[in-house]
């Protein structure tokens, strides 16, 4: 005699938004398998247009608390790439140190106080203080430290103010990379107890493979474990596509079940995010962050979505490692004054960075007065979703056995897995009534 | 370095009186600011977890929040975590819905916790979408400021 399943969760716990899951299943026949979301959508895309090309940061960054710097960064490339106004190196390199910072607050973040509590069966981390309170002081230290490293070059954690179209309108002193250098050197130790901490609970992730396409940025030149710089590729696809056709990637779609767009490549689904960039670009990893990849057995070809937030970990100890390299190079070439430059044009472009929680795609166009016309920004979670529910598809039918409880657990671990950020994935519909 | 003391508003300004908290270090740090080199004031909002991070490292903390006390709308108490037990139930649903006297709780735990934690409670009117305090709260802040500084001792 086949189980019967009635799974409604609404609105799951510890994550980003709101999202629902549903089940139903009669004598082992499972008629209904739905990851929904039902948040607002944020009308973003329509607030910008009249703004000036040099409010688009300020306004774009408030799509996210969390991811706020990438989103500003992504909307600045974007503003930047249109009007055809220059970077320098050195605010190039000083924005990806910033653009390090969020992956790590936002990683540690997700892994620490989202994720985790999953691995020791505890519903959030405040039972977690009790039973491991270095761990946690460990979590809380490192999130501090990355929050601190916002604001040194951010000019804040959340809502960065010293982007500016052209450059930065405020860089650390030699004295200030120096201290955050040794903070970061600082932070090792950390990072590895973290990861033993973890490892130790590592056989409460879920072991479940789907075959999936993962898309994320690539860099060749030079080759890069890339956040920032590079063209799009998939686990699919041999080569890359370019920024700018980044439509013909994402091919974004309106579903029933959800007020956030899907999308779809070579597969019905594809997944972005830390195991997708793992999945494309592992063998460029700093040698610290390989050691902890080895510590998990996470390899390349990794299908298993549970392992993302592993990945996430590994990212972590990257973008520490680095970043300490990244300021000896900057404090040898001398830090230079610079201010930046801009002027309005007409254009159009498309910016587009690695989120923490996956590739992020902001495109606007400008008229000649450098006012916004247009924009289309495609957010990593809203990539996610479509793959989130090719996942419940196949896990669902093979754990229909173990119980209700059983079951809603690991499809909340899956979708946490995925680290969303729902809220941010509701941006707009543009729809036609046809009658 | 940070300094002996913080006083930490707490609380949401978008549902009126729920962001008393902060209101009152807002207008406190306007009054007292540089009169008082050894307090630091706080805008904590609905920061949750990171009010850890604004306790740790102090002699003494004050923290001011809204709180529902069965008392009077308006009426100002000033009690220790240890005099006090939540019945708060969390949803779990955000970072940035946390239980004050847990978060408290923890910090002890973690060892991390002033010689010194003293909190304010402030009976609400009005919790809901707004972007102004009631009537009654409003009228009251000049008196929550001066029971705030007398706590101070400046």
């Amino acid at each position: 005699m086949g189980k019967t399943v009635n799974i409604d969760v609404k609105h799951m716990t510890r994550v980003e938004g709101h999202g629902n899951i549903v089940v139903n299943a009669t004598d082992g026949k499972i008629e209904r398998v739905e990851w929904q979301v039902p948040e607002a959508p944020r009308f973003f895309e329509a607030m910008v247009r009249g703004l000036d090309y040099t409010d688009i940061q300020i306004v774009v960054s408030r799509i996210c608390g969390i991811c706020s710097i990438t989103h500003s960064l992504a909307s600045t490339k974007a503003v930047e790439k249109a009007l055809g106004i220059e970077v320098s190196d050195q605010a190039d390199k000083i924005r990806i140190l910033m653009h390090y910072s969020e992956q790590l607050q936002s990683h540690i973040l997700h892994i620490g106080y989202l994720a985790v509590p999953d691995f020791f069966g505890v519903p959030s981390v405040v039972p977690l203080v009790a039973m491991a309170p270095d761990a946690v002081k460990t979590i809380i230290g490192l999130h501090r430290l990355s929050n601190e490293w916002s604001d040194l070059i951010a000019g804040r954690t959340t809502h960065p103010v010293t982007l500016v179209p052209g450059g930065l309108t405020k860089i650390p002193t030699e004295k200030e990379f120096r201290d955050l250098q040794q903070r970061l050197k600082d932070s090792v130790p950390a990072l590895k107890t973290a990861a033993e901490v973890i490892l130790s609970a590592a056989g409460n992730i879920p072991v479940f493979e789907r075959d999936t396409e993962y898309v994320s940025l690539k860099q060749d030149n030079p080759a890069t474990y890339t956040f920032y710089h590079g063209d799009i590729t998939s686990t699919d696809y041999d080569g890359t596509v370019k920024i700018n056709d980044w439509k013909s990637v994402a091919n974004e779609y309106v579903n029933d079940q959800s007020t956030a767009k899907w999308t779809k490549w070579n597969r019905p689904s594809y997944a972005v995010g830390a195991l997708a960039r793992f999945n494309n670009n592992a063998e460029l990893l700093s040698p610290l962050a390989k050691d902890v990849a080895k510590m998990f057995s996470l390899e390349k070809g990794c299908c298993n979505p549970y392992m993302n937030t592993v990945a996430q970990l590994v990212e972590c100890v990257h973008v520490v490692e680095v970043s300490i390299g990244m300021i000896d190079e900057l404090l040898t070439k001398g830090l230079k004054e610079e201010k930046a430059k801009s002027s309005p044009k007409a254009g159009k472009a498309s910016g587009c960075v690695e989120a923490p929680r996956g590739i992020l795609f902001h495109e606007y166009e400008f008229d000649s007065r450098g006012k916004c016309v247009a924009a289309d920004i495609c957010i990593p979670t809203n990539q996610n979703h479509a793959s989130i529910q090719e996942d419940f598809e196949k896990l669902v039918p093979e754990i229909i056995d173990e119980g209700e409880d059983a079951i809603r657990q690991k499809m909340e671990m899956l979708v946490r897995s995925y680290d969303p950020c729902i809220s941010c994935s509701t941006h707009m519909l543009d729809v036609k009534f046809v009658k | 370095m940070k300094k002996d003391l913080v006083v930490i508003g707490l609380g949401n300004p978008l549902m009126s009186d729920e962001g008393i908290g902060v209101r009152v270090v807002e207008r406190l740090s306007q009054v007292g600011g540089e009169k008082w080199p050894d307090v630091e004031f706080v805008d904590a909002g609905t920061g949750g977890l990171s009010i850890l991070y604004h306790i740790e490292g102090r002699r003494k903390a004050i923290l001011i929040d809204c709180a529902f006390m069965g008392a009077e709308p308006g009426v100002i108490r000033r009690f220790n975590p240890d005099e006090v037990e939540s019945t708060k139930a969390l949803a779990h649903q955000s970072l940035h819905e946390m239980d004050v006297l847990k978060v408290l709780e923890m910090s002890s735990q973690l060892g991390q916790s002033p010689e010194e934690v003293v909190i304010f409670g402030i009976e609400p009117e009005v919790v809901e979408s707004g972007l102004t305090l009631s009537e009654t709260l409003n009228g009251q802040l000049e008196h929550y400021i001066s029971v705030i500084i007398e706590e101070l001792g400046v």
